[in-house]
């Protein structure tokens, strides 16, 4: 799996490409290392280019979200492809995770919030 | 239509295995949403049976696909510790955020996505085999 960082205004965006799971996954959560110990941005996660996710996968992006639950800034997940955006709705996620339909939309949706 | 493969208990093997499945797009013209959830099966289970494995590295897994019709029976077999996928206990998916953990998600994923799937322990041997309907305009 391939990941693009990009920093707009004070939001970093991972775009994840390919496949999130049990042998992907490890490697991404090492680079979310340092966001997850202490948010310091919004984060978004663009999953326009994700063709598929697995448990393992999701175990992150729930701990992502724990990670910035309470703090000052947000994070946000977008641009599901139909499958993955199904595992997210069978295991609950869609309730517990701030899901959008595109870039523009997690962008919008943390103006202000700098 | 049939196809197997043999992998060792090896998570990049699964990787290896899972990339392999690509061709049955075509082959069976499979949708890729049809394709996803057929992976995401096999590597939920499969990443189960390497990680409550005894360890011991090198022990094969057997994995067969057959498609009759709308019909796809998915067979694997491992030699490791007895481990049943389908008595293991869902996780509460309408917890809140805080209250969420991930044990138990991925076979819970991998029975959402199949119809039916019946376990059994033969000759020191897991064999689990599942079933999937395919949705009606891929028979």
């Amino acid at each position: 799996m391939q990941t693009t960082i990009t920093q707009e205004k004070n939001t970093t965006i991972f775009a994840l490409s390919g496949r999130l799971d049990s042998n992907s996954a490890p490697q991404f959560e090492q680079q979310l290392q340092d966001f997850l110990r202490e948010p310091s941005t919004n984060l978004v996660f663009d999953f326009n280019n994700l063709d598929y996710i697995s448990s393992a996968g999701l175990r992150i992006v729930l701990n992502t979200a724990k990670a910035y639950k309470s703090g000052h800034y947000l994070f946000s997940t977008c641009a599901m492809q139909e499958h993955v955006q199904e595992v997210f709705e069978i295991s609950g996620f869609d309730s517990i995770i701030t899901i959008h339909s595109s870039i523009d939309e997690s962008l919008s949706a943390v103006k202000g919030r700098e | 239509m049939k196809i197997t493969f043999r992998i060792n208990n090896d998570l990049s093997e699964l990787d290896a295995l899972l990339d392999q499945l690509q061709v049955l797009e075509q082959k069976w013209a499979l949708s890729r949403k049809t394709l996803a959830e057929i992976c995401l099966v096999l590597d939920e289970l499969i990443t189960n049976t390497i990680e409550h494995g005894d360890g011991d590295k090198g022990q094969p897994i057997d994995i067969s696909l057959a498609k009759t019709g709308p019909k796809l029976t998915i067979k694997i077999v491992d030699a490791g510790l007895p481990f049943d996928p389908t008595v293991c206990k869902s996780p509460d998916t309408s917890l809140p955020l805080e209250q969420r953990r991930c044990g138990g998600l991925g076979i819970f994923l991998a029975r959402q996505f199949c119809d039916h799937w019946h376990y059994n322990r033969l000759n020191d041997k897991n064999t689990l085999t599942l079933q999937k309907i395919l949705p009606e305009e891929h028979r």
